[in-house]
């Protein structure tokens, strides 16, 4: 399914994998879901406008909360700016594409479906009502029963698994794919912005991975994590919060490459300082993720940790006063432009001052003691956060232009500008006046009625701030002027050397800034081989030969189009949807005996939908992967290109790196995780469930396997097909062999021990019973995974595949080494101490 | 200012309020002039180099960027003061929390039993153990005698809080006394409070003072209801009314989970 249909027809947006498509959806969805979270933040209003009448009961306040924050944190601020980094980030660095256009078309696919679960959960009896930190134990059924608890939290979990691809993309392409001349320290700001926030995704968001997924099982399964008195509650604050501190720059950094960007394109000034802003902007990226505790400052951790917090939390706060003084001061001696994009640029600045300078207040231990679990919180958090998000929104004007080829009306965008700020600070600084009310209550002391009314006077207006802006797109879209490649004055970066909107595979020629500038070149491509560099003639140079990396001369694909559709990212994401929303009632919809002997085993199902929705969404899902994995997409990488510090590394190599380094914190947040509930129930008192020679067997099996696939490796190199059959089909058998074992032995704890997940005979408590079963099923679920790969791969092998191209096999076996590696982990803890 | 800044730790503070009083104020005070400097700077260079006359004008030191241009970034006089400013603000911000952490171990600490508050017989502070639960707090004394949503404690006292939960997280907070713990299962975490007499006086009847505690932290559909009160009273009254109260062992045990046996 390589053409691509015009953009009239809907089937174009469902099979489109164009960086620029997905990044038009990616933008239109995020900005549903703000109106989505939009209302929500009415009603909350609405329900504070006096304290002694309300409108919504506790339960449907505590949903509205929570939806709200987690709408607006991860289905609009974080899409919406990722939908300006797909569009513009290959434009920005001289790409064609994203590394992976497939799996571009993947993440968003799972993030359009995991809000559609989100939207289905108000309906499941009520979605969560924890409040999006979702403080255990308030996140387990006992406290929040409702189907749609469990809908939200697996909706949460999509999202995060379509993170993960999106991140792993981008890393990929910015460090494999930028043109020729581009080093790093050349890339433009925004481009910058959103390569650090990648990096920080890659690490965040598997910790939020890793806790969503124990909190799935906590919800599903019936494991009792966070229901554990043995630190369960203060194992969920630390895992959130790994997560949760580097996340609030994961969603202001694209922002501040906005701020960025056009405080120099609306100045016609370069930015002072490029080289340290750059700094700061990693420092603070690395910094992130030392000072969660200052979110748990009031819990029991000791005065030393909160000091080293308080001190980090104050580091960080420095490099983000180099980036503020590095942005004044830009302006000085500009030309200043205040057009609307300008405008929102210079808004969010003032906003962030404000927000910056409140965070300290709450870096300052003491004063955080009083203001942890107040408006004083909501107001800080606001002012930065959605004062980032008021430079997207100059980022949206900016760039309407480039993305549909119109000009916006400069008049409407004032006028929504200074409605925006105006009542922007009615909302949050009336919060800052009422500070002592605590967060996420509406009965509040009757003596800041009046302040909240006005907060709420002014959502409404700055709610309504925003029909402007659509009415404004809306509007010009249809019968604006046209914008020309290029409507600003002192515009630099690539997007606005071409047309309005770009074309497909966006440059009329490669893009080149090997000679200090951007110029596209016309490369010389012989039949049957990698281009070559061309003189002006169109002659190929021939001044020493090919400066190919190997990985680029050794696979063929010059004599293939780049393919631009396929829809299997939206069936396998509608899968994905499908399983999830089964196993949101999967739960209370079964009941599982387990009997005192497996032939007793016996499922009462009280509602079939539940089940038959999961078992459909499973088989479509596997049905779909395979099809994903049969399909012949081309995505060839860029030929001449930078890749500092990864020259030497092949595409899809660099970014199976980078999912394991995923793999590798959600394994490492299951082990601490593990490790910390042991240390608060007392180290000495837990002895292994599972006994030591079956563990001892698996180890020796999973290392044996370890090189068997070494050896398909080889095989396959030498183009011997039997080789390749024989080596899998060992790497198969010795995988399923380990899964027998594991199989025996939890069946012995089940039936012979009475070991099992919640319920566990003496001496085992139930909490060490589901960090074995937990923990260790993970890491069966990814030998399983891997199982399934290698079928895949026999099945191709069979088929004469893999005797020119080796390269799925490498990545195979990287992936098993790794479950090989997780394992030598895994068996000292559960087998040994 | 200059004097709250040098002056560490007042001889007649005797409650977290104090503290936070001072600390805020120094706080707000920084603050707002930084921020009104900052915003008032930024707002007038803004207007001083805003493109007056359209972009018409050959200017020979106007040197702007082209599309396409490698990014180079400005040097110069102006990275200089980038340097100035940011060591600047850090200097501020750096000296603010060295000193805000100088009282935070005061807040840690206590004040010495003794200093301020006179105390009556043997015991020098009062001990009890605050247990949260949807909704509602329960409030345990050393003779295990629990009282419900309202905790009475004497005056010129000493109150030192053991704060735990039965179920799910909460937050004891009273906000008129600045103090606040999490209530988490599992968990036990202590602070301090102490009201003086001269508040007493200061009520209608001049015999109680009554502080609203509230919860502050989402812990289900009735957390915005989740509040209860601190009734303080002279110490003769409430020895009296202590002396009343029956004793409980379960209730003294759980209270000796938090304090140790017999208290500290
Ligand atoms: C000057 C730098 C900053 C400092 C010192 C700072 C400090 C803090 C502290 C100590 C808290 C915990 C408050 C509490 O719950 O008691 C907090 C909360 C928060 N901050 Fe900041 N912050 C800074 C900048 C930012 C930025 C740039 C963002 C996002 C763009 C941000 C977003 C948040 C959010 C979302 C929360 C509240 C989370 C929640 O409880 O729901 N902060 N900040
Ligand atoms: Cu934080
Ligand atoms: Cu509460």
């Amino acid at each position: 399914m390589a053409e691509l249909p015009p953009t009239t027809s809907v089937r174009r947006w469902l099979v489109t994998t164009n960086h620029k498509d997905i990044g038009i959806l990616y933008t239109i969805t995020a900005l549903f879901f703000l109106l989505f979270g939009g209302v929500l933040a009415l009603l909350i209003r609405v329900q504070l406008w006096d304290p002694a009448n309300q409108v919504l009961s506790g339960l449907a306040y505590n949903e509205a909360v929570t939806a709200h924050g987690l709408i607006m944190v991860f289905w609009f601020l974080s899409p919406f700016a990722f939908g300006f980094a797909n569009y513009f980030v290959p434009l920005q660095i001289g790409a064609d594409d994203l590394a992976f256009p497939r799996l571009n078309a993947l993440s968003y696919w799972m993030y359009l479906f995991s809000g559609v679960l989100l939207g289905i959960s108000f309906f499941q009896g009520g979605t969560l009502d924890a409040g999006w930190t979702m403080y255990a134990p308030l996140n387990v059924p006992m406290y929040t029963p409702s189907i749609g608890s469990t809908g939200a939290v697996l909706a949460l979990f999509m999202f995060v698994v379509g993170v993960t691809a999106s991140t792993v993309n981008f890393l990929t392409s910015i460090h494999h794919s930028r043109a020729e001349g581009m080093g790093l320290m050349d890339m433009p700001m925004f481009t910058w912005s959103i390569l650090a926030t990648v990096w920080m995704m890659l690490f965040a968001f598997a910790a939020l991975l890793a806790v969503g997924l124990i909190l799935a099982s906590d919800r599903v399964l019936g494991s009792v994590y966070f229901s554990a008195t043995e630190g369960g509650s203060l194992l969920w604050g630390h895992l959130f919060w790994f997560f949760g501190h580097p996340e609030v720059y994961i969603v202001f950094f694209p922002a501040l490459g906005v701020m960025l960007e056009l405080f120099q394109t609306f100045s016609g000034r370069r930015l002072v300082g490029r080289k340290w802003v750059i700094i700061s902007i990693c420092l603070i990226s690395v910094q992130s993720f030392l000072v969660w505790m200052h979110h748990m400052f009031l819990t029991t951790i000791n005065l030393e940790i909160k000091t080293l917090m308080m001190a980090t939390t104050i580091g960080i706060s420095l490099p983000f006063d180099l980036l503020v003084f590095a942005l004044i001061y830009t302006l000085i001696k500009g030309r200043i432009q205040f057009t609307t994009p300008f405008l929102f640029a210079f808004g969010a600045l003032l906003l962030f001052i404000l927000g910056g300078i409140t965070g300290v207040f709450l870096g300052a231990i003491v004063l955080d003691y009083e203001f942890r679990g107040t408006y004083w919180v909501v107001a800080h958090f606001h002012y930065v956060m959605f004062g980032g998000a008021t430079a997207l929104f100059g980022g949206a004007y900016y760039w309407f232009p480039k993305m549909t080829g119109k000009m916006y009306d400069e008049f409407l965008g004032k006028v929504h500008f200074v409605v925006f700020f105006i009542s922007f600070n009615m909302v949050y600084f009336s919060m800052f006046l009422a500070w002592e009310t605590p967060r996420r209550v509406f009965e509040y002391n009757p003596a800041f009625t009046s302040i909240h009314q006005v907060g709420t006077v002014g959502a409404f207006i700055l709610g309504l701030s925003f029909f402007i802006m659509f009415y404004n797109f809306a509007k010009s879209y249809v019968s604006g002027p046209d914008a020309g490649e290029n409507p600003w004055d002192y515009s630099r970066t690539a997007e606005w050397a071409v047309s309005s909107p770009p074309p497909l595979e966006n440059w009329p020629n490669r893009p080149s800034y090997a000679s200090g500038k951007l110029e596209f070149v016309k490369d010389y491509v012989p039949d049957g081989g990698p281009a070559v560099k061309a003189d002006e003639d169109g002659n190929a140079v021939t001044d020493g030969g090919d400066h190919h990396p190997d990985h680029i001369r050794k696979y063929p694909y010059w004599d293939k189009h780049a393919s631009h559709a396929s829809i299997w990212p939206f069936l396998l994401s509608a899968a994905l949807g499908v399983l999830l929303l089964g196993l949101s009632g999967f739960n209370p919809a079964t009941e599982f005996h387990f009997g005192s002997s497996l032939a007793d085993f016996s499922i009462d199902i009280m509602n079939p939908i539940y089940p038959v929705l999961t078992v459909v969404g499973l088989l479509a899902l596997i049905w779909t992967g395979w099809k994903w994995g049969m399909e012949d997409f081309y995505a060839p990488p860029s030929e001449f290109a930078e890749r500092w510090p990864f020259e030497g590394v092949e595409k899809v190599k660099l970014g199976m790196w980078f999912f394991l380094a995923s793999d590798v914190m959600v394994f490492g947040a299951f082990i601490s995780a593990a490790v910390f509930i042991r240390w608060n129930a007392g180290w000495g008192t837990w002895t292994p469930i599972p006994d030591q020679l079956p563990g001892l067997i698996n180890t020796v099996v999973l290392l044996t396997s370890s090189f068997t696939v070494i050896l398909a490796l080889v095989a396959s190199h030498r183009k011997s097909r039997k080789g390749l059959l024989a080596a899998l089909g060992a790497t198969t058998v010795l995988g399923t062999t380990f899964l027998a074992v594991k199989a025996w032995e939890w069946w012995t704890k089940i039936y012979v021990d009475g070991v099992f997940l919640s319920t566990a005979a003496e001496p085992y408590s139930a909490v060490q019973a589901s960090v074995y079963f937990v923990t260790t099923g993970l890491h069966a679920v990814h030998v399983i995974g891997g199982l399934l790969i290698a079928v895949f791969l026999l099945y191709r092998t069979y088929h004469g595949a893999y005797m020119e191209d080796e390269r799925p096999v490498e990545f195979f076996g990287l992936y098993w080494h790794f479950v090989d590696i997780v394992w030598v982990f895994l068996f000292p803890l559960f087998y040994l101490f | 200012m200059i004097t709250s800044l040098t002056l560490q730790q007042g001889a007649d503070w005797d409650a977290q309020a104090d503290v936070f009083n001072e600390i805020f104020f120094v706080f707000l005070a920084l603050g707002t002039a930084i921020g009104i400097i900052v915003v008032a700077y930024t707002l007038w260079n803004a207007y001083k180099y805003r493109d007056a006359d359209g972009n018409g004008t050959p200017d020979e030191d106007f040197d702007p960027p082209v599309v396409g241009e490698l990014p180079t970034g400005q040097g110069g006089p102006k990275a200089k003061k980038l340097f100035l400013s940011f060591g600047l603000s850090a200097i501020v911000v750096i000296s603010l929390v060295v000193y805000a952490y100088g009282l935070l171990l005061y807040v840690e600490e206590g004040p010495d039993a003794g200093s301020q508050i006179e105390m009556e017989g043997d015991e020098d502070n009062l001990e009890v153990l605050v247990d949260g639960f949807q909704f509602g707090w329960d409030y345990t004394y050393a003779n295990g005698h629990t009282e419900t949503n309202e905790m009475i404690v004497p005056a010129d006292t000493r109150i030192d809080i053991a704060v735990t939960s039965s179920d799910v997280w909460h937050n004891f907070g009273a906000s008129e006394l600045r103090f606040k713990a999490d209530s988490i299962p599992g968990e036990t975490a202590y602070t301090w409070f102490s009201v003086s007499s001269d508040e007493l006086e200061q009520t209608e009847d001049g015999e109680r003072a009554e502080f609203m505690v509230e919860c502050f932290e989402l812990c289900g559909s009735g957390h915005s209801q989740m509040d209860g009160t601190i009734t303080v009273m002279p110490q003769d009254e409430f020895e009296e009314w202590y002396d009343d109260t029956e004793s409980d062992d379960e209730g003294v045990e759980e209270w000796e989970d938090a304090f140790g046996e017999g208290g500290e």
